[in-house]
């Protein structure tokens, strides 16, 4: 409960010294508040593709639902933060470039990601059976493994260079304030505590699902059964 | 005194979903022989042979196949074991002769065309063997599935309702092909089918829910 | 294990041909498929016209119409073995990594096939400029190994799922777009005179890949 507290404390105030405190980039005027919301979200839906992955190899390996449970759960809110990223990304290119889409290298790679979250929860949506499910998941989760860094680095790069009109990426790494990466770290920290106190939910609520099936199929619960 | 042929199974059911699947279990079973597998409609009958037949992992318990004093992995059993399933069926276009010679090629047996045709004489359908499958009657297609167990003449034969659709000269056949198995083999019959329980010396009684159970 | 080995490849040759063989027998698969390609290329063809200048726009249409072949063609193999429920026959005469490997090379023979026909007839309709042979089958051989791996190793999925076809393309469409953009490269490159290295390079290594994590899942795509 406290920690509930402190988190929204801690972004709350991450967000006033981002706005009332950290400076303005030059180059990107107002627009650089968008930064701290892109910049986490994206970090944190790398960081749930990852998680997924490492629990669907797990899975195949132990074939304990647990790690299944993991898999699904951090590919939902990878997906929510992946919207985060390419929505407030797509805001920022408006206000800034002046489209809301270029396929610019980094904007090809957070769509692609979208694809793959789509196409692993579509997946997972077509199949009732619980095993079933969890190991078919996991499969696509580990050959969508090889197929990342394809997605991710290389083809971005390759469409970049089919359209080679200058649309220079200022976001590059300028030196920014100290005050700016203070509250973007700041930030990164509270969208991270956030996705895994979401993702600890989500688990919790998988594994009371399938303690409540199990018991569903127990011949005779004595009186005053677990609830 | 060692059997050269064994089954044991320890705790072992599966679960699909809720009230589903197979009710763990324990057994031992032990050289050559009939062993009936009896038990309501969903009590797990056919669940139990697939697991045995290497083709599911199943959720709880464990089991263990020897056939020689060797323990087989569930992914290498394809050569011990014959399975012959209601759900097994074969390819429509190809005849009856290619696709018992296709199961012989991809099994690696030295002389697949000659195996095929011993199967089939030894079900009784050797005059089909030109035949497409699609062309046959629910009695043949049981046949058909017969010979496809036994074709590359396994030391374990797992029967599911292996009576089904078969006239009196069908069960005739099974009866044989059962007790020549039993020499040397051990064959697994899952049935509810009386006239099959009787050809087992042993038997294994699932108690399960059963479809239409109360939940 | 010489033995193993051979008798692998045996085993796989008899699923190679019986998939030949079933398609060939009722040739519906493979009518499907070219008539889906071909039209796609006759829409293309009629809404854009000839288009001998411009290289881009020819290999990303080249590349478009391929793929729906593919996308159209792939599950095929699958859905048609789980559809006839001889799944259980298949598995249980030969291991997973055999009937992978013979739904491969199937696959790659289907896809060879649908472009034998595509290709040259577009070719001809868009008044696409004479291809540096050479890298042009190189890049078409290798998209085509990348797109079958990859739609074999989702073709058996999907087969285990309620959904179909429109599962299948979105399922596989992530899997498949490093193939697209290479091979859009790739094509482009030895039109306009570039060097087709990187994308060539790109090509072989995606489809290894694939290829190295399906073996390596290979037992887990069928075991229930």
């Amino acid at each position: 409960m406290i920690a509930r507290v402190f988190l929204l404390l801690w972004i709350a105030a991450a967000l006033v010294a981002a706005f009332l405190w950290a400076p303005l980039v030059p180059v990107l005027g107002a627009t650089t508040r968008v930064f701290y919301f892109h910049f986490p979200a994206a970090l944190v839906t790398c960081l749930a593709l990852g998680w997924s992955m490492v629990h669907s190899a797990l899975y195949l390996r132990t074939r304990d639902l647990a790690h299944d449970d993991h898999a699904a759960a951090s590919a939902e809110l990878g997906l929510l933060f992946c919207v985060v990223a390419t929505v407030s990304g797509s805001m920022w290119a408006k206000a800034m470039w002046g489209a809301y889409w270029n396929w610019d290298p980094r904007e090809t790679s957070i769509f692609f990601l979208l694809l793959l979250y789509g196409a692993y929860l579509a997946l997972r949506a077509s199949l009732d059976e619980p095993v079933r499910r969890a190991r078919l998941a996991a499969v696509y989760s580990c050959i969508a493994f090889v197929a990342v860094p394809f997605l991710v680095f290389v083809v971005p790069r390759l469409y970049f260079s089919l359209h080679p009109d200058p649309l220079l990426n200022t976001r590059g790494k300028p030196d920014m304030d100290w005050r700016i990466m203070a509250c973007a770290g700041a930030m990164l920290i509270g969208l991270t505590a956030t996705f895994f106190w979401m993702l600890s939910l989500r688990v919790r609520l998988g594994r009371v699902e399938r303690r409540r099936e199990r018991s569903k199929d127990a011949p005779a619960v004595p009186a005053g059964g677990k609830s | 005194m060692s059997a050269t042929l064994r089954l044991e199974a320890r705790g072992l059911g599966h679960r699909f979903a809720a009230g589903r699947g197979l009710d763990p279990v324990d057994f031992a079973v032990e050289g050559p022989g009939v062993t009936a597998v009896t038990g309501e409609n969903g009590s797990g009958k056919s669940t139990l042979l697939r697991i045995v037949a290497g083709l599911l992992r199943a959720t709880h318990g464990t089991e263990r196949l020897e056939v020689d004093g060797r323990t087989l992995p569930a992914s290498g059993r394809r050569d011990a074991i014959g399975l012959a399933s209601p759900d097994l069926a074969f390819y429509e276009e190809l005849s009856v002769g290619e696709n018992l010679e296709f199961a012989g090629e991809a099994r690696g047996l030295a002389a697949p065309a000659r195996a095929a045709g011993e199967a089939l004489t030894r079900v009784g359908l050797e005059s089909r063997r030109d035949d497409r499958v699609a062309a046959l009657s629910s009695g043949m297609r049981q046949r058909l599935r017969l010979a496809f167990a036994v074709l590359h003449r396994p030391r374990w034969l797992l029967l599911d309702e292996p009576g089904g659709h078969l006239d009196d000269s069908g069960r005739a056949t099974l009866e044989r092909i059962v007790r020549e198995h039993a020499r040397d083999g051990h064959v697994l019959l899952a049935t509810n089918d009386e006239r099959e329980w009787r050809l087992g010396g042993q038997r294994i009684a699932l108690r399960g829910r059963g479809l239409g159970h109360p939940a | 294990m010489a033995g193993n080995a051979s008798r692998s490849a045996a085993a796989v040759w008899a699923i190679l041909r019986k998939e030949c063989r079933t398609e060939w027998r009722t040739r519906w698969g493979l009518n499907a498929a070219l008539l889906f390609a071909v039209t796609t290329l006759t829409a293309v063809s009629f809404a854009v016209g000839r288009m001998p200048d411009r290289p881009d726009v020819l290999s990303a249409l080249l590349w478009i119409v391929l793929l729906f072949g593919a996308l159209s063609s792939l599950a095929h193999a699958f859905v048609r073995e789980v559809e006839g429920h001889t799944l259980t026959l298949l598995r249980l005469v030969a291991s997973p990594l055999e009937i992978a490997t013979g739904k491969f090379l199937f696959n790659v023979v289907f896809l060879l096939v649908i472009e034998a026909v595509t290709v040259p007839l577009f070719l001809a309709l868009m008044g696409a400029p004479p291809p540096r042979w050479g890298t042009f089958i190189a890049v078409l051989l290798l998209g085509t190994l990348g797109l079958a791996a990859s739609g074999t190793l989702t073709g058996a999925l999907i087969s285990q799922t309620r959904g179909r076809g429109a599962l299948f393309a979105a399922v596989s469409l992530p899997l498949l777009l490093p193939v697209l953009a290479a091979a859009v490269s790739g094509t482009r490159a030895q039109w306009s005179g570039l060097d087709p290295g990187a994308p060539l390079n790109l090509l072989a290594a995606y489809a290894l890949g694939v290829v190295a994590i399906g073996v390596l899942l290979v037992d887990h795509l069928w075991e229930e």
